[in-house]
């Protein structure tokens, strides 16, 4: 026998013990009055405070002018002017309609495709940690610049057209993406992976296999929501003549054509409206076959 | 040394334990665990819940670092290797005891990933070989699982994603198999089907495998060693032949 354990005298008793379930006696259960209380201060009862000093130091933010003004005239007057709708202008804001979803559409799908080895990168699963800060800060960075400011750059890069707004969009997703996938990256189950691993799959094969599947999903529901983004980002940044609704808004509000403006807001929500009822019928068929688990 | 209850097979060592000792956090599961295992031999790891028999079966799949003493697998011409080598993770089959599958993956695709350790990342990509796929395929057929083969995983029941896992590692054709209560799930007539194909994966090919098993009975059926943990000393281990 090739167990060489100086301890002859106890072998028979271990052949007693060969498959026996009963408890060892260090094990035996014990039965205390009640449980132990819960920790009072924790993760959750520390950060609500904190919400609710925040919340303190910032009311100051509502005293507003201090003028006594008629403000629900105010608003009435205003929103008056939207209605009725010119719809005479229906034409062109389809056109430019059309145009905001290409530069929407064609910068999430860049954004998409550059983030995830971005992600990647700014994952702490899954890449070294001298790696992770510099990938969060660009992410960061990214994130950082709003979608007006980066619509300057795509202007000043490529000129004022619609791929000015391409581009302007796929750099400000970026940042938003790139810190969704992070997160998935992070906040999924690994251990399929690392199982992976030990049965002899590489860090790829470990990452397709194992990490992939779990993130897909999550991955899946933020591009949706980064599309819907960029549709409504798509149609401000004409303004700075990046393409899209933007330009038309911007003529209209210069002559105070407040029904027009009317007719290009009810375009956008109809179109918005339309995606995000789209992309909440992908997540719930996605979330519907995983959520029969186990 | 005869390889104990055995009719075939080479009775070359495999796995070598030398003054083993393995601990989580400040409790010591295993201390002083020396023991020699034969090339083709059914081990039974056996004791009572919490007592360390996961962690010692980690321990073998390089997933958990001895704190004392080494583990030495020989590779058949004689090679001494340890256990968090790449190229020998590639020859050890593991049966996770929450079996770790992916859910949403295909019951084919998780017994697939059995394989993957033979390609490159390139060739598995865009799917694994033809091969690959039949003999996946015949593996599930064999556990009853080749109607689920393209659902979900965790579409599947319990037993039946146990059995994914046990066919996963059958599919790897390891060298050594770390089966980590493989048969928790399953019904009598499936439990001795499963130890039965893993029984005659030692006896015919020389696999030797460590199967950690609640069920006396089925110890003394299959198992040609039994290595039993102490939870109160964690140096009172025992390795014993099984006598049939």
């Amino acid at each position: 026998m090739s167990a060489s354990k100086p301890s002859p005298a106890s072998a028979p008793a271990a052949e007693k013990r060969v498959g026996d379930n009963a408890l060892h006696p260090s094990q035996k259960p014990v039965h205390p009055a009640e449980p132990p209380p819960p920790p009072r201060i924790n993760v959750f009862t520390v950060t609500l405070a904190a919400f609710a000093l925040a919340v303190i130091a910032s009311w100051p933010a509502m005293r507003g002018s201090g003028r006594d003004l008629d403000t629900w005239g105010n608003l009435s007057r205003f929103l008056g002017h939207f209605f009725p709708p010119d719809w005479s202008v229906w034409r062109e804001t389809l056109r430019a309609l059309g145009e905001t979803f290409q530069i929407a559409v064609l910068a999430t799908v860049f954004a998409t495709l550059l983030s995830l080895p971005l992600a990647a990168l700014g994952a702490r699963t899954l890449a070294p940690a001298w790696l992770v800060a510099p990938a969060r800060l660009l992410m960061n960075a990214a994130r950082t610049v709003p979608s007006l400011v980066w619509a300057l750059f795509g202007v000043a890069i490529v000129g004022a057209n619609p791929l000015a707004g391409v581009v302007a969009l796929t750099l400000y997703s970026l940042g938003y993406l790139g810190k969704f996938f992070s997160d998935a990256f992070e906040s999924v189950d690994a251990d399929v992976a690392r199982g992976l691993s030990a049965l002899g799959a590489n860090r790829a094969q470990a990452f397709q296999y194992g990490l992939w599947p779990h993130a897909k999903p999550l991955i899946a529901s933020h591009v949706l929501w980064m599309l819907e983004y960029n549709l409504r980002a798509a149609s401000i940044i004409g303004y700075v003549g990046a393409g899209g609704l933007g330009a038309q808004l911007a003529s209209y509000y210069e002559y105070f054509a407040w029904d027009k403006v009317a007719t290009v807001l009810i375009f956008i929500l109809a179109l918005v409206t339309l995606l995000d009822l789209l992309g909440e019928w992908v997540r719930r068929r996605i979330t519907r076959s995983l959520g029969v688990r186990r | 040394m005869s390889r104990p209850g055995g009719t075939s097979g080479s009775a070359a060592p495999h796995l070598e334990l030398r003054g083993l000792g393995l601990r989580r956090g400040d409790r010591w599961l295993v201390r002083g665990l020396d023991a020699v295992i034969p090339r083709g031999a059914f081990v039974a790891v056996v004791g009572p819940s919490g007592v360390g028999k996961s962690s010692f079966l980690s321990a073998l799949a390089g997933l958990l670092a001895p704190a004392e003493g080494e583990i030495v697998l020989r590779c058949a011409s004689g090679h001494a290797h340890h256990p968090a080598e790449p190229a020998l993770q590639r020859r050890t089959g593991v049966i996770f005891q929450n079996n770790l599958l992916t859910p949403n993956a295909s019951v084919l695709v998780n017994t697939l990933a059995g394989r993957l350790g033979r390609h490159s990342a390139w060739r598995t990509l865009f799917g694994f070989p033809r091969a690959d796929r039949v003999a996946a395929y015949r593996i599930l057929c064999d556990l009853g699982l080749g109607a689920q083969a393209h659902r979900w995983s965790c579409q599947t029941s319990g037993g039946e994603q146990q059995r994914t896992a046990i066919a996963r590692a059958l599919l790897q054709e390891p060298d050594l198999y770390l089966a980590d209560e493989p048969v928790s799930a399953l019904d009598a007539y499936l439990t001795g089907r499963v130890l039965g194909l893993l029984r005659q994966e030692a006896r015919e090919h020389g696999r030797t495998v460590l199967c950690v098993l609640h069920n006396a009975e089925l110890v003394e059926r299959f198992a040609d060693l039994a290595l039993s943990f102490d939870p109160a000393d964690p140096a009172n281990w025992k390795l014993r032949e099984v006598r049939r």
